[in-house]
């Protein structure tokens, strides 16, 4: 163990504003001794080396703080004391201030939405397994469920599994679905769509992040048929882009949906010519959906019998990009104000 | 997938499947596989890369006169090349260097013009008729390589089977004309079925109504050969009966290894595969047909490995430090979950991945294990994952194969290498196997009993039961119709099919989902409600942006250094298990720290003077838990202002933010000191305490704080000395922003009176200012409209101990004209009151 009085000595020291308390000898004595011990103590004793300068850093900045601190200032006043008129504090020019490119396109995509019926419910950014997985009927081992692509806590949760920073806003459908199971017994539809901020453990380049926005949205009723989910859709898109849309879907897979498709739309920007947006293919593939699967009902408690319902996602990034021509997808975190001030 | 629509032709013709599914041609086709069976990412005509290629015989061949390893050869095309120089016998001379040219061999021959395929796509090399050491050669002869067939460039392709000279190499292989279909990988991810041939073969007439029957010999319980030679000895031990539920094996003697037919190495090529061997190119092409993995073990390697008169097969999990030689080259020591393949002294596969090095099958081999088993998906992802192998193997073993097709590929495989490559069944079949086989072992899910409306209700149709039967029948499901129910059979390959739901998927798709009918649901009335949160969101935006500063999106996740800058503790924060960037340590525990890394590269952009802000989400540990027992989220809203240093701006900059906070909030605010309480909180952390304050509504909610920052954050964070911010908790705004108090206008003229105090230096302005407001309200006539405000507040350099603040009165009666004298009066009795009070003396 490290001897308690040169710790408390060193931690005097740094607490005294001594700079000179990290290149200490003493300090560096711990670290030669470390060299010295038998290989099972080391790790243990390393790290509380390490903890002890981290102490004498934060110590020494806590002292830098109060000797290089500012005089105090009157926080309770409009303004300081002797500030002559002209330079008192004054608003920017309103002309240069903006909203995120990625908000306003998300304000816009929920106005449509609530005009067609649907309320909102934003998305968390940390979840449990549960809303992430189990209840959107990933089986246990699915990939999805490895750490290859999506973040997870070193902390744990009640059944002793990683909190994990959601990878899609589906994880938000359990509880959408329970919060608004009382509108069926009303006799209304479950009508909700559920913005947020999503995150995939992948590396950067211009057309990948890590943390992207997801607008997830549910429909559930009697009744409900794969032919409403697709007249919703494209009704919303047509109401997007103002204009007259052909649509399509693939088949596909998710696990939270059965059948599921991927969503294509006649090009909007070329009206299916072919263009640098489509890649040429007159077709955007825009969204993945399909009718909930009867597992994820009955996780919310909702009767497959009696009711069915449509779910779909899709990036909101993407339409940002595409509609800007954005050639890269990082500049909307990188808070640089030559590209944020273009979106004033 | 990539499948090649000339294969799947000649094999639904070859087992008498179904009829040409291609018949409607390949547009319609490529549109109905794209609505109905997954979308197709790429459509390759492959014949293009066999142009002009004709099959040819040797007719002479001759020393080159000037080079040792050259031939000059005479070849006969059959006079289908036109324009090329012919001798007297109408033959084509060309020079070959490849050691098996000889006499009577037929060859693909590449005339001038044509493009060697392997550079197709690459650096194209077209060839022409030119001189080699002194002599012309018309083209040239292909290797195997060179028509991208496989790796060999060891000697000319030798050509099989029964080929005139002159015909169309592309046309005699079934290449031209061809169309190989990418189809997206990701849509098959429940259907192991579609990684083969016959599967998507059988999709392809499924979903235009074209009636398909598998092949005889695919049936759970084939007929299987006995024992046709000595016996070699074999024995399998499973330990893992969890991740292998079924692990079937046999051996043959005296197999003829050697290169494969022409046929099978075009087949192969086609899909992207390189031929081998005819052992392993069978084995492949195999399982291309079925989607199942087979493996070519040689016996007499695996025997010598076993130690002794017996082959032994063990299936376990690794030994600690136990590594393999796989047939890649790479050695690994495989993860301790691995299923692998050994004999009982040493690894020789992993089970469902690849197969080892020490017991390839090569052109000495002679006897051979097949292997035809079953692994878990799951296990097999994690292997391929952890060791970054990816083989065809592992793209179908982890959608799950169905257990129930294993005995079935053994003995096709077993009869086809009979045939084609000799050798005879050498032992009888072990099939260790651990399955559920209450269904009688003829599918792997409990029939499906379902209504017609049941169906047609999800899909908005209305279709009659025996027509969803007649979709169903068409793949191969059993149908029994009872009065309106059904009751629906898998057949033993579809792994997929357990609920009504995935009978109703099934139906939609073979009828094609681009053809239900398609409206909106009918809503009534009811309004939508708004979200309250996001509303205020926007309208926060929406304000903060008037005051021109400027939205900024900064990451959820930071690393620890940027907390530690910021004066903040990591071990408050929740730490990210996982991430691949180092940037991404951390969940932040406030949006300050964040949106200060921003400041310094702005300014160095050449943005002297900027406000940033941010809405997001904030995460701690000592945050507690809400009732579902997650980590609470707190909704911040953060903003910094900032000016270059050369802008020399004067005054505090925390001034600065205050104005933006109270433009804002807008209702009056309760500003106090920075207790040492306080400090223990992330979100008060990168505050300088004797410049920030905490802000509340006046008289009520904690809104959160202000300020400027500390010195070791401002040095490490490169500030600017004019910078300031706040932080302010975005749910508490949802009370008092929005809100409009109006307030009444009167028609007398108001009196507008300065009253100059000397205060006390150390009297904070607040205490000053309330207790003028109050004196105000307690003397001012009834029924008036005053308004208090700031117009100097003065210390000279030579008084410490006081300092002047002017205050601004406006005020006007809803009732009559106030006069000046009157509000003097009020004045003097504020200033008597604040004389006694606070020891103000007015100036």
């Amino acid at each position: 163990m490290i001897d308690q009085k040169l710790a408390e000595a060193l931690k005097d020291r740094a607490r005294t504003g001594d700079q000179t308390a990290l290149r200490s000898p003493e300090l560096k004595s711990l670290f030669d001794q470390l060299k010295t011990l038998p290989a099972e103590e080391r790790a243990a004793f390393g790290q509380s080396v390490n903890e002890l300068r981290q102490e004498l850093q934060s110590l020494l900045a806590g002292a830098r703080d109060k000797q290089e601190q500012l005089p105090p200032i009157d926080t309770t006043a409009p303004f300081d004391a002797n500030t002559p008129f002209d330079a008192r504090p004054r608003l920017l020019d309103s002309g240069q201030g903006s909203v995120h490119p990625l908000m306003t396109e998300l304000a816009q995509i929920l106005d449509i939405f609530y005009r067609m019926g649907f309320t909102a419910v934003e998305s968390r950014e940390i979840d449990d397994d549960f809303n992430m997985f189990g209840s959107l009927n990933f089986p246990e081992g699915h990939p999805a469920r490895d750490d290859y692509d999506t973040f997870m806590t070193v902390q744990k949760d009640k059944q002793n599994r990683p909190f994990i920073a959601p990878a899609h806003t589906s994880t938000m459908q359990n509880r959408v679905l329970k919060r608004l199971k009382p509108n069926l017994e009303k006799g209304e539809p479950i009508a909700a769509v559920i913005p947020g901020r999503v995150f995939r453990n992948e590396d950067l380049d211009a057309r990948h992040e890590h943390t992207f926005y997801q607008l997830e949205g549910v429909y559930v009723d009697k009744g409900v048929n794969v032919g409403h989910l697709i007249a919703a859709l494209k009704t919303f898109l047509q109401e997007y882009y103002g204009k007259e849309l052909e649509v399509r879907t693939n088949p596909f897979y998710f696990p939270f949906t059965e059948p599921s498709f991927e969503f294509m739309l006649s090009c909007p920007f070329c009206d299916k010519k072919g263009c640098q947006i489509c890649s040429q293919a007159g077709w955007i593939e825009l969204l993945g959906c399909g009718m909930i699967h009867p597992k994820v009902l009955h996780a919310a408690g909702i009767d497959t019998n009696e009711y069915t319902g449509f779910a779909w996602g899709g990036g909101i990034d993407r339409l940002v990009m595409m509609k800007y021509g954005v050639e890269d997808v990082r500049y909307f975190h990188s808070a640089r104000l030559d590209f944020l001030r273009q979106f004033a | 997938m990539k499948v090649s629509l000339s294969t799947i032709r000649a094999m639904s013709k070859r087992y008498g499947c179904a009829e040409d599914v291609a018949a409607v041609g390949v547009g319609e086709l490529i549109d109905k596989v794209n609505a109905q069976l997954g979308g197709i990412d790429e459509i390759i005509a492959i014949g293009n890369k066999y142009e002009g290629i004709v099959i040819s015989k040797v007719i002479g061949c001759e020393k080159h006169p000037n080079a040792d390893k050259l031939h000059v050869c005479n070849i006969d095309d059959g006079g289908a090349v036109k324009s090329v120089e012919r001798d007297n016998d109408g033959y084509v001379q060309v020079v070959c260097g490849a050691p098996n040219v000889r006499e009577g061999l037929i060859v693909a021959w590449l005339p001038p013009g044509s493009t060697v395929p392997d550079t197709v796509g690459k650096d194209p090399f077209v060839l022409e008729a030119r001189e080699l050491r002194g002599v012309v050669s018309n083209g040239m002869l292909a290797s195997p390589k060179e028509l991208a067939l496989g790796d060999s460039h060891a000697g000319l392709l030798e050509i099989d089977g029964d080929h005139k000279p002159g015909t169309d190499f592309a046309e005699a292989f079934g290449l031209k004309d061809d169309m190989v279909f990418d189809i997206e990988n990701k849509m098959f991810t429940h259907r192991p079925d579609c990684f083969g041939f016959l599967g998507v073969a059988r999709e392809l007439a499924g979903i235009q109504g074209i009636p398909f029957k598998s092949p005889d010999w695919y049936r759970p319980q084939p007929e299987l050969s006995n024992t046709e030679t000595d016996e070699l000895e074999l024995y399998v031990r499973n330990e893992l009966p969890e991740l292998v539920p079924r692990f079937t094996a046999i051996a043959m003697r005296g197999v003829k290894v050697g290169p494969s037919p022409v046929w099978l190495q075009v087949e192969l090529a086609k899909v992207g595969q390189k031929s081998i061997n005819n052992i392993v190119d069978y084995t492949n092409f195999f399982m291309l047909e079925t989607g199942q993995p087979l493996h070519a073990y040689d016996y007499d390697k695996v025997k010598t490995l076993s130690g002794g008169d017996a082959a032994a097969i063990v299936v376990r999990n690794p030994k600690p430090g136990e590594k393999i030689k796989l047939l890649s080259g790479k050695e690994i020591e495989p993860r301790p979950g691995a299923v692998m393949i050994a004999t009982d002294r040493q690894l020789i596969g992993i089970g469902g991945v690849m197969g080892g090095a020490d017991t390839e099958v090569d052109e000495d081999t002679t006897n051979i294990i097949l292997e035809c088993a079953n692994f878990d998906m799951y296990s097999v992802r994690r292997t391929s994952m952890e060791h970054g192998l990816f083989t065809d193997a592992v793209t179908r073993f982890t959608k799950g194969q169905s257990p129930l097709q294993c005995l079935a590929v053994l003995a096709k495989i077993v009869d086809e290498i009979r045939e084609h490559a000799g050798g005879k069944v050498a032992s009888p079949v072990i099939d260790d196997k651990h399955l559920d086989e209450s269904l009688g072992g003829q599918t792997l899910h409990v029939p499906v009993k379902l209504s017609a409306d049941f169906i047609n209700s999800r899909l908005g149709l209305g279709l009659p039961a025996k027509e969803i039967k007649s979709l169903l029948k068409n793949v191969e499901f059993e149908v029994d119709i009872k009065g309106d129910e059904l009751t629906v059979t898998a057949p033993f390959w579809r792994t997929d099919i357990e609920l009504r739901e995935d009978v109703v998927e099934e139906v939609g798709r073979l009828y094609g989902y681009d053809h239900l009918p398609v409206e909106l649901p009918k809503r009534d009335l009811v309004p939508a409600v708004k979200d309250p949160l996001l509303t205020l969101k926007t309208r926060i935006r929406q304000t903060l942006a008037k005051t021109g500063s400027s939205e900024v999106l900064t990451y959820s996740f930071v690393h620890g250094g940027l907390l530690d800058k910021a004066g903040q503790d990591k071990n408050q924060a929740f730490q990210i298990a996982n991430a691949l960037s180092p940037e991404l340590q951390y969940y932040r525990l406030s949006l300050m720290p964040s949106l200060l890394d921003k400041v310094h590269g702005n300014i160095k952009a050449g943005y002297d003077e900027f406000a940033l802000f941010e809405l997001g989400k904030v995460h701690g540990l000592d945050q507690g838990a809400d009732e579902a027992g997650l980590p609470r989220e707190f909704e911040f809203t953060g903003l910094v202002v900032a000016a270059a240093d050369k802008l020399k701006k004067q005054g505090a900059a925390y001034y600065q933010a205050r104005k933006y906070l109270t433009e804002l909030v807008k209702a009056p605010l309760e500003f106090k000191p920075v207790g040492e309480g306080a400090q223990k909180f992330a979100v008060v952390q990168p505050y300088d305490p004797g410049r920030a304050a905490m802000v509340h509504i006046k008289g009520g909610a904690y809104l959160g704080i202000i300020g400027e920052f500390r010195t070791s954050a401002r040095q490490a964070l490169k500030l600017p000395k004019y910078c300031a911010g706040f932080e302010i908790d975005t749910t508490a705004l949802q009370k008092v922003l929005g809100g409009v108090h109006y307030v009444p206008l009167t028609r007398f003229p108001k009196v507008i009176q300065d009253i100059t105090l000397k205060v006390p230096a150390d009297l904070a302005y607040q205490e000053l200012f309330d207790a003028v407001q109050n004196e105000l309200n307690e003397h001012k006539p009834q029924n008036t409209l005053a308004e208090l405000g700031a117009v100097d507040i003065y210390q000279p350099e030579s008084a410490k101990e006081h300092k002047n603040v002017t205050l601004r009165l406006d005020i006007a009666s809803y009732e009559r004209t106030l006069t000046d004298d009157e509000v003097n009066k009020l004045l003097d009795q504020v200033a008597a009151a604040a004389k006694a009070k606070l020891n103000a003396e007015r100036v």
